[in-house]
């Protein structure tokens, strides 16, 4: 398991952080999803498995964008 | 890595900034626009002046308002459309479809069927764009004191590399360098005080408001500053294991995690939309079939459309935590999770640790009882004690603070018992009762003073000179200074207060009844606390106080941890709340700063639903024009920001 840290730009609403977070949930071996739309973060926590597109993917699809993933 | 990290922070900037931004540059637009729209529209409906002929004015609206919806407003079009075939709906979704359909009724009105409503989309977009702009400054000034939280280390460092002085950029600097900190300057990163004295003001790391004294062998915590020596820090920790970046980490994830009252508002936003949508429709059609008026049901739907605001409900929480967790960081109160301070309302029961926690964790001298002069008798203790690496002598020496030590000869530590040696050819002997006894030393005119420091819990210290007894010296772990404050506070709230030590039960007694402590539970062993915490939890909720390195899984049991150490010294990832400062005013303070920053979030739920609640059925029974819906939505948002935003005043 290792924390990760995705920046991302789009989330301009309080509805915004919670299409985020359900849609990260989907993506196969991220657990313990935070979003917060005030600071533009999402925390994940994530196995060796989860690729960083298939959480760019997601993000993506639910109408925003991944400006930055770290380790954290 | 390094520059991964640099650029991460300067982006995290500008997103907010872009931002707002790119707001105001739509708002600016958007009224451009709309403005003449309004004119257009007003001096006919209101004053019956007309401006443009009738035939004229639709194809006008249509021609000025499509920048408005669609150029303007393309990122909300967008990203609320997209919604639609995705359905991962958002408040965007309402005001597209809103806007959209009261534009097309301009090209509908043609064929006769519907008024014509194209001007009011021109207004709806750009009031909701100006919502938005003042909502996201609002949301700027709720963030910004864990911006400046982001933006406290230092930049640049000096070092130290031979014999000369270069500046170099911080991220450069590597464990062991020695680095030169001038007064005024910010201690570019964690590090020991190599050479030099000065104090230095940590109030921005951890809230405490006076300086603090650095000699040789202290640390030093980054990011501080440096007052009036020139300092020669030894970098311990660089980049993202110093003090402050663990500080901010916390922060920043603390701000996602989930406050339990939230789960409710979290449900309906994530229903929210769609539910909208349908409610908009079922509205359209009643109204249609019952008034047999398609513009009027129009004119109903597009009210529901704009004014149902998820945006409020979904911030209400976040944004107080936000504030809450900022103005506690300028305190050096952290807030790890966000339960804690829905928690912390329930909590009846508060236990602290001793060591390190009511008490300094280091012993010091408390009283001294003398026959000859003070200043006599710490001259000669200090300088016996001075040859003595036990730290009860430190205490004494430290108190002594002498300049000139008396020469001492035939030296000799009694292990358990004292110390003895020879000054000025008097045989001095320093020790407890046992040594006392064993030397045939009468200390019975001493008794009284001895048996009651014993009773307080400190260990006493016999000096005698030439077998007879000059003075005592009592030692104890002292109580922080504002200890006593803080238990005055909290009993007075109604806490029980429990102290939990190692220690045994009549020390331990002494010491909770000095700092106002109620209960005592002595001779626990560190791993049975958390044991403890169980056992009081089954009569309320518990809140444990404690330094987290050793007592980590009491932190843990406890309903909410408190962390609290001094400086680097505190195991950040075992508590709820952390304090980076060492004082229970932090507790205090603590409890203030959860119940406040609860109390905003139920404040802003309220608002939000009620709102919602009120707003809606309002909408529906077609009492409201679709752009005062629409100036009502924005106003709700900005009032929920901007509530936020009050508890600033709090005084914490």
């Amino acid at each position: 398991m290792k924390k990760i840290k995705l920046s991302i730009s789009g989330m301009h609403c309080g509805s915004c952080a919670g299409n985020i977070e359900r849609a990260l949930k989907k993506v196969s071996g991220i657990e313990n999803v935070t979003v917060s739309a005030v600071t533009n973060k999402a925390f994940v926590e994530v196995d060796e498995k989860t690729s960083e597109e298939d959480m760019k993917k997601a993000v993506t699809r639910a109408g925003y964008k991944v400006v930055e993933i770290e380790e954290n | 890595m390094k520059e991964h990290e640099h650029h991460a922070q300067f982006r995290e900037e500008s997103i907010e900034d872009k931002e707002l931004r790119s707001w105001k540059r739509k708002l600016i637009g958007a009224w451009l626009f709309t403005i003449p729209i309004a004119i257009f529209m007003f001096s006919d409906r209101l004053f019956g002046i007309e401006i443009l002929p009738m035939d004229w004015m639709i194809p006008i609206l249509l021609i000025l308002g499509f920048p408005v919806v669609f150029i303007f407003g393309f990122s909300t079009i967008k990203s609320g459309l997209r919604g639609f075939y995705t359905f991962y709906f958002n408040m965007d979704s309402l005001i597209a479809l809103g806007t959209v359909v009261a534009y097309l009724t301009g090209f509908f009105s043609y064929f006769g069927f519907v008024a014509d409503y194209s001007g009011v989309s021109s207004m709806i977009m750009a009031i909701f764009l100006t919502g938005k702009y003042i909502e996201s400054k609002a949301k700027g000034k709720a963030s910004q004191e864990i911006k400046k939280l982001l933006e406290l280390g230092a930049k640049k460092a000096r070092v130290l590399r031979g014999k000369e002085e270069i500046e170099i950029e911080i991220s450069e600097v590597k464990k062991g360098d020695i680095l030169i900190v001038k007064p005024g300057e910010k201690i570019p990163t964690d590090g020991i005080v190599f050479r030099g004295e000065s104090s230095v003001d940590e109030s921005m790391v951890t809230g405490e408001s006076l300086p603090v004294d650095k000699l040789k062998g202290d640390s030093v915590i980054g990011a501080t500053i440096n007052q009036d020596g020139i300092l020669y820090v030894k970098a311990e920790k660089v980049g993202k294991e110093t003090f402050l970046s663990h500080i901010i980490k916390l922060v920043e994830e603390a701000q996602g995690t989930k406050v339990p009252i939230q789960k409710v508002a979290d449900k309906i936003t994530g229903v929210f939309v769609p539910v909208i949508l349908v409610i908009a429709v079922l509205s359209f059609a009643n109204w249609w079939i019952f008034t047999g008026e398609i513009s009027r049901a129009l004119g109903v739907a597009i009210a529901v459309l704009v004014i149902a605001c998820p945006c409020s409900l979904g911030l209400a929480v976040p944004i107080s935590l936000m504030v809450g967790s900022g103005i506690g960081a300028k305190k050096g109160i952290l807030i790890r999770k966000g339960e804690a301070i829905q928690t912390m309302k329930e909590v009846k029961i508060i236990v602290f640790d001793k060591t390190g926690t009511v008490t300094k964790g280091k012993p010091e001298v408390t009283d001294i009882y003398s026959k000859v002069k003070q200043n006599e008798l710490l001259d000669i203790a200090g300088s016996l004690e001075k040859l003595s690496e036990h730290p009860i002598a430190k205490a004494i020496v430290e108190k002594a603070s002498l300049k000139k030590y008396k020469k001492v000869t035939g030296f000799k530590v009694l292990r358990g018992r004292g110390v003895e040696g020879k000054i000025s050819g008097k045989e001095i002997v320093i020790g407890n009762r046992t040594l006392m006894k064993e030397r045939k030393i009468n200390f019975k005119t001493f008794e009284d003073k001895i048996s009651q420091y014993e009773y307080e819990g400190k260990t006493t210290m016999i000096v005698s000179q030439n077998k007879k007894i000059i003075g005592v010296i009592a030692v104890a772990d002292a109580i922080k200074e504002d200890s006593i404050k803080a238990l005055k506070i909290l009993n007075s709230g109604g806490y029980r207060t429990v102290m939990i030590t190692g220690d045994n039960e009549r020390t331990a007694k002494a010491i909770a009844k000095q700092v106002g402590i109620k209960e005592v539970i002595a001779n626990v062993l560190p791993e049975d606390k958390a044991k403890k915490v169980e056992d009081l939890q089954k009569s309320g909720f518990v809140a444990f106080v404690g330094d987290g390195i050793n007592d980590a899984p009491a932190l843990k049991q406890s309903n909410v941890g408190i962390a609290m150490g001094s400086g680097t010294d505190i195991a950040i990832e075992a508590g709820d709340l952390v304090l980076a400062k060492s004082s229970l005013m932090g507790v205090v303070q603590s409890i203030r700063l959860s119940k406040a920053t609860f109390r905003k979030i139920k404040q802003n739920l309220f608002w939000a639903f009620a709102y919602n609640v009120i707003a809606i059925p309002v909408a529906i029974a077609g009492l409201l024009h679709p752009v005062i819906a629409e100036v009502a939505m924005a106003l709700s948002s900005i009032t929920v920001v901007t509530n936020a935003n009050l508890l600033r005043r709090t005084e914490i």
